[in-house]
């Protein structure tokens, strides 16, 4: 099995086994539904924008820096909105809107501008996270309307509502388009070599442009869950989703350079992530050790597989 | 075989660390009631001392304390450890409030568990918590601030605001207060806009700096969160102006010591965060027993009585205290 | 071929300076304090920490690297700092503490990154949570504050003639980085490495041992960066340094260093770092609340950015008036 991809899904369902191995031996309870409810709820928001970072890694355009920027002014521009009279009715569409918008911006700007990606959206991470910071003073921006809050809060035989309506489908689409479709095909091409994608005719341009525009819709749709389940738009919602959703693609098998890995992956290392933080704070590890643990985990999980191992020749001195 | 091998060692690496880390996790006394204490975040001397606090409640009243926080000050993460709280059945949740809209999605969930959940040091008035433990009335902390300030400054200076998240309900709470105490007794005051430092305090530094400089008539400068106080008041002393501005804040005495010994600060306001935990831990426990609370109560273990007002639900822990030069090392928090 | 010292013909520094000169101009208009003496002083004092740390993050860069944990890095080497003041030591051991801490952090980062194989972003962002853990659990979850004045009286000691010691330091520090990579045989390895790693490897160039002191070097910056903080803000907390890897890279991009390595502006870094800390003053002092200082960092880094891919004719939708060389 010397594809490196299932070597990554190979490693994250052993490193699950081990948690809930581990996790059995010092706390039975931990393993108790409500708990499992509580990952699930905290990891939509992540799933959410990581699934968006991945296409953009898989296309090889780079990292989009701007999503957590994207989720919380989607949030405070949605309920500035309907502060100023925007029926509350159209809370969910404007939440979408306004992260596609955002998102087209960063797609200008890595597409027409020229600019690489990494630049461009740490600048519009700035701009956007600023700004959402700015034009409230730091307040939180309340007025979401009562018939929006089960959708967040409450459940669906047994798994919180949004999650099932939001990641779920989306998950299962990306795969989808990724595994079945022309446009998946093009996408891992334009990820392993752009400049022959091209040379085939793949649109790389428009298809980077879309996909800039779909992760910063999937920021919106984070947005709008934050407003939903925590009843009022937050400025700093969005702090550090921006590294701690590449961590969980790095570690869901997706090569940084774009081109390999898949969605599931994904998917996976996000809830492998908020459950080792649920974990240790059930057992009262002080928070601030989660932090070392995900990146030694992110680092472990490259390492090894550069390390040459057994009598592999070596190409490179 | 090659590819088995690098998982093992994968997997080991990682067992190793999650051992360690749950190693380092203390194990719960599954027969003591517990009470659990979340500060806005971790690894901040004031934080500290409502851990000591509540430690020492703990020992007295025979509960088990457990204190556990986010380390930024992030209400998702806030809530998640909320959350996962509520998941252990720890009986009674202490929150100090990042803001209002931090707790209210458990708050259904903890009270379908007849758990208690509870606000400390930082309030949600409207999510439906039992009890709200105070250092001190709002009005009470930003009153004195002001009053102090002013009497050293004059009726007629301009004042600097330097506070730290700008998204911390209690600390714009605290502002908002301030600027209705200056509009209501002191016309001739003006009162700057306030600055958000973030956490840090080099950035107060830099804004306490910056706001000397526009402003050359600038009389006072108050550093709104604890962390912003060494930035202030290293600022103040950085461009000679110990005398010319008068800093202030709620500052632990510790932490501002050697500011006002130099004169930069020339007072701060706090109250003893140690006794705040001490009591949070009480009202846990009283909480759990299901006692009411009296108009006035007795707490064994602090030299006066704790008064609670029904109507608001608020446990008043006392007045603010003002260090000055005179009393300032009599303290050690 | 020569690798190029400056980006772009010296195109960008100029814009810089021009646009050092032209923000001056405004604020100088729009506030009687801009110019005055100590208000400049306070620019340059808040700038310290980040010129040095962009000096090792241009070196970074250059090699075609990445490193998101340089303010992390600072912090945990002004935890050494504050510690061997704390003990009293001699304060030449405390000025040594800063560099040698951050020169082992480097060792560390640079080991993972050049010997571990794992693209520097990737291993930074790991690293960057590991920074975070540590720096936790070497403050023993409190801070140290109100530090002993020895070290903060050497930060502010004015050399004969008023020039403060800190500013010396960084225009040496400048100094002996461009010569180092102009004349010396390792800053043309670096910036060969940066430019085309393949070819440098091919023509004989110890490509990881070049990348990999580059990290440390960059490590031992952040070191020194680490002297000056604790000088000047007698402060360490959790928080300290958090900001500034960020900031750290959007002004040396800013100041012309290719993200894609291959081609170092110290000049473009210095003037990088100085405009956006000129803005941040200048704006507190016209009364824009501080919470839009980062929008304008942000519009300005995207602005410069698309300016020059507009002029030098990268864009094939723009049409310049006069034929690009």
């Amino acid at each position: 099995m010397r594809n490196p991809h299932h070597r990554s899904m190979l490693l994250l369902a052993a490193l699950w086994l081990l948690l809930i191995v581990i996790f059995a031996a010092i706390r039975p309870a931990i393993l108790q539904p409500s708990m499992i409810q509580s990952v699930l709820q905290f990891s939509s928001m992540l799933a959410l924008v990581g699934l968006g970072q991945a296409l953009l890694i898989l296309s090889g355009a780079g990292l989009d820096l701007s999503v957590g920027g994207m989720v919380s002014l989607t949030s405070i521009l949605t309920m500035l909105l309907v502060r100023a009279g925007v029926p509350a009715a159209l809370i969910p569409a404007l939440a979408l809107a306004i992260g596609l918008c955002l998102g087209l911006v960063n797609g200008v700007l890595v597409v027409n501008f020229r600019l690489l990606s990494l630049i461009a959206t740490l600048g519009s991470m700035f701009a956007y996270g600023g700004l959402a910071l700015a034009l409230t003073g730091g307040a939180t921006v309340s007025g979401v309307p009562s018939w929006l809050l089960p959708w967040g809060r409450g459940t669906l035989a047994g798994v919180p509502a949004h999650f099932l309506t939001t990641v779920v489908p989306a998950y299962l689409i990306a795969a989808a388009v990724l595994a079945l479709t022309p446009l998946g095909r093009w996408i891992f091409a334009m990820g392993n070599n752009e400049r022959s994608a091209r040379l085939v005719g793949i649109p790389v341009g428009r298809i980077r442009f879309t996909l800039y525009a779909i992760s910063g819709l999937l920021s919106g749709l984070a947005g709008l869950i934050s407003l939903a389940w925590f009843g009022s738009g937050r400025p700093d919602i969005g702090t550090n989703m921006e590294l701690e959703s590449l961590a969980a693609v790095l570690l869901g098998g997706v090569a940084i350079a774009g081109g390999r890995g898949g969605v599931g992956g994904v998917l996976a290392a996000v809830l492998l992530v908020v459950a080792v933080q649920a974990g240790l704070q059930y057992v009262n590890v002080s928070s601030s050790w989660q932090l070392g643990l995900v990146g030694l985990l992110l680092i472990v999980a490259l390492t090894a597989d550069r390390l040459p191992w057994g009598l592999r020749l070596r190409a490179k001195g | 075989m090659r590819k088995l091998r690098t998982i093992l060692l994968r997997t080991a690496c990682v067992t190793a660390a999650l051992v360690i880390a749950c190693a380092s996790g203390r194990a719960k006394a599954d027969d003591l009631p517990s009470v659990a204490f979340v500060p806005q975040l971790t690894g901040i001397p004031y934080f500290n001392a409502m851990q000591a606090g509540g430690e020492k409640a703990a020992k007295a009243f025979g509960v088990h304390f457990i204190y556990t926080g986010p380390v930024d000050a992030n209400p998702v993460d806030q809530l998640q450890i909320v959350q996962n709280l509520v998941n252990q059945g720890v009986q009674a949740i202490a929150v100090s409030i990042l803001d209002a809209s931090s707790l209210a999605p458990v708050v259904a969930q903890a009270k379908a568990k007849g758990l208690k959940l509870f606000t400390s040091d930082s309030d949600a008035p409207k999510s439906g918590r039992a009890v709200y433990v105070a250092q001190a009335t709002d009005d009470g902390l930003a009153d004195t601030l002001i009053d102090e300030l002013v009497k050293r400054t004059g009726p007629k200076a301009t004042i600097g605001i330097v506070s730290g998240d700008a998204t911390s309900s209690n600390l714009n709470t605290w502002i908002r207060l301030m600027q209705a105490r200056v509009k209501e007794k002191y016309p001739g005051i003006r009162l700057l806009a306030p600055q958000f430092a973030g956490g840090s305090a080099d950035r107060a530094d830099q804004l306490a700096s910056d706001l000397m400089t526009a402003h050359p008539d600038l009389k006072g400068l108050i550093a709104v969160a604890s962390s912003t106080c060494p930035g202030v008041g290293q600022a103040i002393e950085t461009a000679g102006k110990i005398g010319a501005v008068i800093g202030t804040g709620y500052c632990s005495p510790n932490t501002v010591r050697s500011y006002i010994k130099s004169g930069a600060f020339g007072f701060s306001v706090l109250w003893d965060p140690a006794a705040l935990g001490y009591l949070t831990v009480w009202t846990g426990k009283q909480l759990i027993d299901n006692k009411p609370f009296a108009a006035s109560n007795t707490v064994p273990g602090m030299d006066h009585p704790i008064s609670y007002d029904a109507k608001t639900g608020i446990l008043l822990l006392g007045s603010p205290s003002v260090f000055t030069k005179d009393n300032v090392d009599q303290f050690n928090f | 071929m020569r690798p190029r010292l400056w980006a772009g013909g010296g195109g960008r520094e100029l814009t810089l300076l021009a646009g050092c000169l032209g923000t001056a101009i405004v604020f100088s208009l729009a506030s009687p304090y801009f110019l005055l003496a100590a208000n400049l002083a306070t620019i340059l004092r808040n700038s310290i920490e980040l010129l040095v740390i962009g000096l090792g993050m241009t070196f970074v860069l250059a090699i075609g690297g990445i490193d998101v944990s340089v303010g992390l890095v600072m912090g945990l080497a002004a935890i050494g700092v504050g510690h061997a003041l704390l003990a009293g030591l001699p304060l030449v051991l405390v000025v040594l503490a800063g560099p040698i801490a951050g020169a082992l952090i480097g060792i560390m980062t640079g080991s993972v990154i050049v010997f571990g194989r794992i693209p520097a972003i990737v291993a930074t962002v790991g690293l960057l949570g590991i920074y975070r853990t540590a720096i936790y659990a070497f403050l023993g979850g409190s801070w140290l504050s109100g530090l002993p004045g020895a070290l903060t009286a050497l930060v502010r000691m004015p050399l004969p003639g008023g020039v403060p010691l800190p500013l010396i330091v960084i225009l040496l520090l400048y100094l002996v980085a461009y010569l180092l990579l102009r004349w010396t045989p390792f800053g043309l390895h670096l910036l060969a490495v940066g430019q085309d790693e393949e070819r440098a490897r091919l023509a004989g160039i110890a490509v990881r041992r070049v990348r990999f002191l580059a990290y440390v070097a960059s490590g031992c910056l952040c070191g020194i960066a680490a002297v000056s903080y604790v000088g000047t803000y007698r402060n360490v907390e959790m928080t300290t340094g958090a900001s500034m890897s960020l900031d750290a890279i959007a002004a040396v991009v800013l100041g012309g260093t290719s993200i894609l390595g291959g081609r170092a502006s110290l000049l473009g870094t210095m003037l990088g770092v100085l405009l956006l800390r000129m803005l941040v003053n200048g704006l507190t002092l016209i009364g824009v609340p501080s919470l839009w200082q980062s929008v304008v960092t942000g519009v300005l880094l995207l602005a410069a950015l698309i300016a020059e891919n507009v002029t030098t004719g990268q864009l094939p939708w723009v049409r310049l008036r006069r034929p690009v060389a």
